[in-house]
C-alpha cells in the first residue's frame, strides 16, 4: 500500500525513544486531547474520524490518552517564564522531521493506541518558519499517507494569516491557547505573545470556517475547514486573576469565538522564577472551574448567577449547590411537572437523570421510591424536590447547607472528571441532550 | 418453571411464548441452576410460530429485536431471563416500553443494554492490534460480553484495506476481516508471527505513556475507574507493569 515507505526503508524513520520521550515531556501539559467533532470519512488509506471522540489509555494522572501529543520541536526563541523550553533555558533541543511524526502516528494508530495526532510546536526561527513545517507534517499525513484519523493542530501565534487558513484545511481542530487569562500576566510571563495575537487567528478561523460552512452548503466547495473547530487553553494560578475574570473571558470565548471549549489547567511548577509561584495550583480548583463552566455552556447559565458577590468560585459546594442555595425561593420543584430547565437547575440532577425523568414520567406519576428504583441520586437533589407533592428533605436552611457539604465530599468521590470522557460523563451533560443524536454526542464529549 | 431452548433467537422465542403465562418462569439457554426438585422444560424451536411471535412484537415496537440482539450479548448469567421479563412487558403493554424506567424490568434490561454498549465503546479505545509478520492486524481480548464481531464494524470503516483478527480468547471465537469480507469463526488458539518492527513500536509506546504521564498529580483511582483493570492483560502499556498501587491514592 505504501511503496514509499518500502524504499525509504521503514526502520530509518523510526523517532528515537529519546526524541520522543523530550518532544512528549514538552507537550503534556496542554490539557485538551478531546478527539471528539470530527466526522472525517475514510477515502481509501487509513482512518477516519469518530465523533463522539474516543479514549485509548490512561495514564496514572488520570487522564485519558486520545491523542499522540507531541512537538515538532523544543527549539524555542522565545522567553516565557513557565516554560522549560524558553531560549534563556539550559535544555537538549530536538527537533523531529515530517517523516518521523508521520510514521509515528500511523504506526501507533494502526495499532489503536490512539485516535491521532496533537502537533505543537516551539517557536523555531520564527512564527512562519515554524508554522510552515507544522503545515508540512499535516499535508504530508493527509496526502501523502492518506491518513484520515483526527489531527489537532496548535497554531503558532503571529504566523502569517495564509499558512493558517490552509493549515485548518487539513487539520480537524486548531488551538491557540490564552494560556494567562489577562493581558497584565501574559505581558509579565510570555512577554512575546500578547492577548491579540491569539484572539486575531482565532477571529479569523472562526469567520473563514463559518463562510466555508454556508458554501459547501450550497455546493461551491468541498473538503473539510477545521471540522472540530476551535478551542483554547488557560493555566490556572499562576496569575492571580479570579475566577469571575476567568470565567467572564470564556463566556466571551463562547459567546464571540464560537469555540467548542476552554480547558483549564492548574499550574504545575516545572520552573522555578521569581514572578511564579512554588506550589502547584488546586485540584479543586480546576474542578470548579469546568463545573461552571459546564453549566455555563449547557445549562443556560451566566457567570453573574454563577458569581455574585466576591470573585471566586465556592469551595464548599459546587457551582450549581451554591447558585440554589443562594435561590431557595425557586424550589423544591415538582418533579412530575418541572420542565427540562428546571430539573438540570437542581443539585445532583444532571442531564442524564434529568432525561430519565422526562421519559419515565410519561407512564406514570413518579414517587420518591421510583425514582429511586430508576437510581437516581437524591442525597441532594431530596432538599430541592417533591415527588408527587411530597418533600423529603430538610426544611431549614441551615441543615441543608451542612447536609449537603457532607454529600458533596462523598459524591464527588465517584464524581467524573472532565477529562476522560465516556458515555457515563452524560451525567454532567447538557440542555439540548434530549432532541437528537448530535447532541446527545455533544453531551458526551462536552462540547458545543 | 424453568425453560430450557438451544440459544437460538427462535429458541427463545419459541420458550417465551411457552412460558409466558407462567409467572415462575425462568428461560435460559446455558446451564442454569437446576432448582431442587423441579424438572426443566426442554423448549424444541417451532420457527414458524417464533417467527408469528417475532412479527407481532415488532409490531408493538419496531426496535425491539435490535434490543434483544444486544441483550442476549450480555455476560450475566441471567441475561435471557431478563430480555424474557423485558419482551413480555412489551407484549402486555404492545407499545414500546423501553422509556418505563421506573419499572423493574424494563430499567433492569436497559441497564444490561447499557452495560454492553459501553463494552463495545470501551474496546473500541482499549483494544490493542499487533502487526504481524504477513501484514494482517491481530488483536486479543477477553470480554465481558460476547461482542467480538460487534467491533468489526468500527474497524473496517477505519481500516477499510487492512486484514485483521480481534479474538475473544475467552470464548474461543474470532472476528475476522480479510480485507472484504467479515467472519465469525471459533478459534481455540491462534498462531502468531510478529512483524520484525512490532517489538520496537510496542516499546515506544510505553515510552510515550511513561511520559505523558504528570507524576506530582498522581490519580490512581481514576485511572482504574476510566480504565479498569480487566482491560490490561492486553495493553502493552499495562501489563507486566503493574506496579501502581491501587490503595496509593
Ligand atoms: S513559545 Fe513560550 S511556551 Fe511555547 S515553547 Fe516557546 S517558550 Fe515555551
Amino acid at each position: 500500500m505504501f511503496d514509499f515507505l518500502l524504499l525509504s526503508g521503514y526502520n530509518r524513520i523510526m523517532i528515537t525513544q529519546e526524541k520522543l520521550t523530550i518532544l512528549t515531556e514538552s507537550a503534556k501539559y496542554d490539557v485538551s486531547c478531546s478527539s471528539s467533532g470530527s466526522k472525517r470519512k475514510n477515502s481509501g488509506g487509513m482512518g477516519n474520524g469518530y465523533a463522539a471522540g474516543c479514549c485509548h489509555s490512561f495514564t496514572p494522572d488520570g487522564r485519558c490518552i486520545s491523542l499522540l501529543k507531541i512537538l515538532l520541536s523544543n527549539d524555542c526563541v522565545y522567553d516565557c517564564k513557565y516554560c522549560p523550553n524558553r531560549v534563556s533555558a539550559d535544555v537538549k533541543r530536538v527537533t523531529a522531521t515530517p517523516e518521523e511524526i508521520c510514521e509515528l502516528t500511523m504506526d501507533f494508530y494502526k495499532r489503536n493506541y490512539i485516535e491521532g495526532l496533537f502537533l505543537s510546536s516551539a517557536v523555531c526561527k520564527n512564527p512562519d518558519y515554524t508554522m510552515e513545517r507544522l503545515l508540512l507534517v499535516v499535508k504530508k499525513l493527509r496526502t501523502e499517507y492518506r491518513f484520515h484519523g483526527y489531527i489537532h493542530l496548535k497554531g503558532i501565534p503571529k504566523a502569517d494569516e495564509r499558512l493558517n487558513k490552509e493549515a485548518a484545511k487539513y487539520a480537524d481542530r486548531m488551538s491557540y491557547n490564552m494560556e494567562l487569562p489577562s493581558e497584565r500576566s501574559l505581558k509579565l510571563l510570555a512577554p512575546q505573545k500578547s492577548k491579540q495575537s491569539l484572539l486575531l487567528p482565532m477571529k479569523t478561523l472562526t469567520a473563514e470556517r463559518t463562510n466555508f460552512l454556508q458554501e459547501k452548503k450550497k455546493g461551491l466547495v468541498k473538503g473539510y475547514f477545521l471540522p472540530a473547530g476551535q478551542t483554547t487553553q488557560m493555566i490556572v494560578g499562576a496569575s492571580p486573576e479570579a475566577d469571575g475574570q476567568i470565567l467572564r473571558l470564556s463566556q466571551a470565548l463562547y459567546r464571540n469565538m464560537e469555540l467548542k471549549r476552554v480547558y483549564y489547567s492548574s499550574y504545575v511548577p516545572v520552573v522555578r522564577a521569581p514572578l511564579l509561584p512554588n506550589a502547584q495550583a488546586g485540584a479543586l480548583r480546576e474542578h470548579r472551574l469546568y463545573q461552571a463552566d459546564w453549566l455555563l455552556r449547557f445549562y443556560g447559565f451566566t457567570v453573574e448567577e454563577l458569581i455574585e458577590e466576591g470573585e471566586n468560585l465556592s469551595v464548599d459546594y459546587d457551582p450549581k449547590c451554591a447558585w440554589a442555595l443562594k435561590n431557595l425561593h425557586l424550589f423544591p420543584v415538582e418533579i412530575n411537572r418541572a420542565s427540562l430547565e428546571e430539573l438540570l437547575r437542581v443539585p445532583g440532577i444532571g442531564a442524564r437523570n434529568a432525561q430519565k425523568i422526562l421519559q419515565a414520567r410519561r407512564f406514570s406519576t413518579l414517587r420518591f421510591e421510583d425514582l429511586q428504583k430508576m437510581r437516581v441520586a437524591l442525597k441532594r437533589a431530596k432538599h430541592f424536590i417533591t415527588c408527587d407533592g411530597k418533600f423529603y428533605g430538610v426544611k431549614n436552611e441551615s441543615a441543608v447547607q451542612g447536609l449537603l457539604t457532607a454529600a458533596e465530599w462523598s459524591e464527588n468521590a465517584v464524581q467524573t472528571d472532565f477529562f476522560a470522557l465516556l458515555p457515563d460523563d452524560t451525567q454532567n451533560g447538557q440542555r439540548l441532550l434530549l432532541s437528537n443524536r448530535q447532541s446527545a454526542i455533544a453531551a458526551l464529549t462536552g462540547e458545543l | 418453571m424453568l425453560y430450557l431452548f438451544d440459544g437460538t433467537e427462535n429458541g427463545f422465542f419459541t420458550a417465551f411464548l411457552q412460558a409466558f403465562s407462567d409467572t415462575d418462569a425462568h428461560l435460559s439457554s446455558g446451564e442454569a441452576q437446576l432448582l431442587l426438585g423441579q424438572a426443566p422444560i426442554a423448549v424444541s424451536t417451532d420457527d414458524s410460530k417464533a417467527e408469528k411471535a417475532k412479527k407481532r412484537l415488532l409490531s408493538f415496537d419496531s426496535d425491539c429485536l435490535r434490543d434483544l440482539r444486544i441483550l442476549r450479548r450480555c455476560g450475566a448469567s441471567d441475561n435471557e431471563q431478563i430480555a424474557f421479563a423485558y419482551m413480555r412487558k412489551l407484549a402486555n403493554e404492545k407499545r414500546a416500553v423501553r422509556d418505563m424506567l421506573a419499572d423493574e424490568a424494563v430499567f433492569q434490561a436497559v441497564s444490561y443494554m447499557r452495560k454492553v454498549r459501553l463494552e463495545i465503546h470501551h474496546l473500541h479505545g482499549f483494544i490493542r492490534f499487533m502487526e504481524t509478520e504477513s501484514g494482517a492486524l491481530y488483536a486479543p481480548v477477553s470480554p465481558d460480553h460476547d461482542i467480538c464481531d460487534l467491533l468489526l464494524p468500527h474497524f473496517c470503516a477505519r481500516f477499510p484495506s487492512l486484514p485483521f483478527v480481534i479474538h475473544d480468547v475467552k470464548r474461543k471465537k474470532a472476528a475476522v476481516y480479510d480485507g472484504k469480507n467479515r467472519y465469525l469463526l471459533p478459534l481455540d488458539k491462534a498462531d502468531v508471527t510478529l512483524s520484525c518492527n512490532e517489538q520496537a513500536w510496542q516499546a515506544l509506546w510505553k515510552k510515550y505513556y511513561s511520559a505523558v504521564n504528570i507524576p506530582s498529580r498522581q490519580r490512581i483511582k481514576q485511572m482504574i475507574g476510566y480504565m479498569p483493570r480487566r482491560y490490561w492483560a492486553f495493553m502493552p502499556e499495562k501489563n507486566g507493569s503493574d506496579t501502581e498501587n491501587p490503595d496509593e491514592t
